[in-house]
């Protein structure tokens, strides 16, 4: 209950500094395995971006953007994995977040032979002139 | 806008913010769904004015309940303005007094004019921000261009930096526009056409309902405080 009324906290004093910085962005990549001993060899974004939206889209979406949203919700869970004060119940809350709705997204496409899930965590961020792109966490493995 | 014009309209705005979060929510998982169900219904019973005081108090348990059970916000600064615009709400209608009601009314606007006025300044004191080098970051390799057709603006410096500078000088004037009311309906359309476009461009269309709805508080407060100067 108090860690609860802690998070309403930056509710109640707000610290509006929206963008203050840009800070390094992770991406959100996962692998299907057939063995839990696995090695993944290959990654695939998860929910990569459509080239366009068009703007009868963007009306659209103004009021009906759960998809979107929930993108932005799991990317806030791997903010918060990669995060240095977040504590581990809340770090283990973001993974189980991430692997069950990236479980749920691939329900209906999954092979008989994929059997576990795992997902890793690409930092994306400017250095100089350039993009800089450094794996900095792996999941655990989880039975699909 | 009187006192009572402007509370009853919150409470319609909020409304309306809620019922469109929470139908979002009522294709994830089934836990969520009746987390949210709920949620809409009494977002329904707000809009309609039914025993606010009571819908009120069970929002904000909804509110904690949802913090609980994302274990922060789901979306972010969004969830944020919702708890805030919320508990000022419900402390207006509990307040026991007209002068306590105004203090708690008062204090959502106040937030309201920091949110913009705060933004800008943590930007403009950024070098990144000045050279226009942040909102190219932002378009670049941010998680939130919608597309990846809107990362090439990051291609276009010369306009980032206009539009970075358009941006923090906007929210760094932003109080001046309550020294009039008619300054203040087209500063909130100018911050209501900014929030629109992080909608299109970024997806944030929490972010335009929810600060919507806190702007009634605003255009009381600027006639309560500024006409009688």
């Amino acid at each position: 209950m108090l860690h609860t009324l802690k998070l309403l906290l930056p509710a109640l004093l707000p610290s509006w500094n929206f963008f203050d910085v840009i800070a390094p962005s992770p991406r959100i990549q996962f692998a299907l395995l057939n063995t839990k001993n696995e090695t993944p060899q290959q990654w695939q974004t998860f929910r990569p971006r459509p080239d366009n939206i068009t703007f009868k889209q963007m009306l659209t979406r103004m009021l009906w953007n759960p998809r979107w949203n929930e993108s932005l919700f799991v990317m806030s869970c791997a903010e918060r994995i990669i995060a240095q004060h977040t504590q581990p119940l809340v770090r283990q809350h973001s993974e189980d977040e991430i692997l069950k709705r990236i479980s749920q997204e691939l329900s209906v496409t999954l092979s008989p032979e994929e059997n576990y899930l795992q997902f890793r965590l690409e930092l994306v961020q400017r250095q100089g002139e350039k993009l800089r792109h450094d794996i900095v966490f792996h999941s655990r493995i989880q039975a699909l | 806008m009187d006192f009572d014009t402007a509370i009853r309209l919150t409470e319609i705005l909020l409304g309306f913010a809620f019922a469109q979060q929470s139908i979002e929510h009522m294709v994830s998982f089934t836990n969520e769904r009746r987390l949210f169900l709920a949620r809409l219904l009494l977002a329904i019973l707000l809009i309609i004015g039914f025993q606010t005081i009571w819908v009120t108090s069970l929002l904000l348990l909804f509110g904690l309940a949802i913090l609980h059970r994302f274990q922060g916000p789901y979306n972010g600064g969004a969830d944020r303005m919702s708890l805030l615009v919320l508990l000022c709400l419900w402390l207006t209608l509990i307040a026991p007094t007209r002068y306590w009601q105004e203090v708690a009314f008062g204090y959502l606007a106040l937030q309201l004019i920091l949110s913009y006025f705060i933004s800008g300044w943590v930007k403009i004191v950024n070098p990144d921000w000045r050279s226009g080098r942040a909102l190219c970051d932002v378009f670049q390799f941010s998680a939130y261009p919608v597309s990846k057709s809107l990362r090439r603006w990051a291609a276009s410096p010369r306009l980032l930096f206009f539009m970075s500078w358009g941006v923090m000088l906007f929210e760094l004037l932003f109080p001046f526009a309550l020294l009039s009311t008619t300054s203040l309906y087209i500063a909130l359309a100018i911050t209501a056409s900014f929030h629109f476009s992080n909608a299109c461009f970024f997806g944030l269309n929490r972010f335009f309902w929810i600060w919507i709805a806190a702007y009634p508080a605003l255009l009381w407060f600027q006639q309560r405080v500024f006409a009688t100067l």
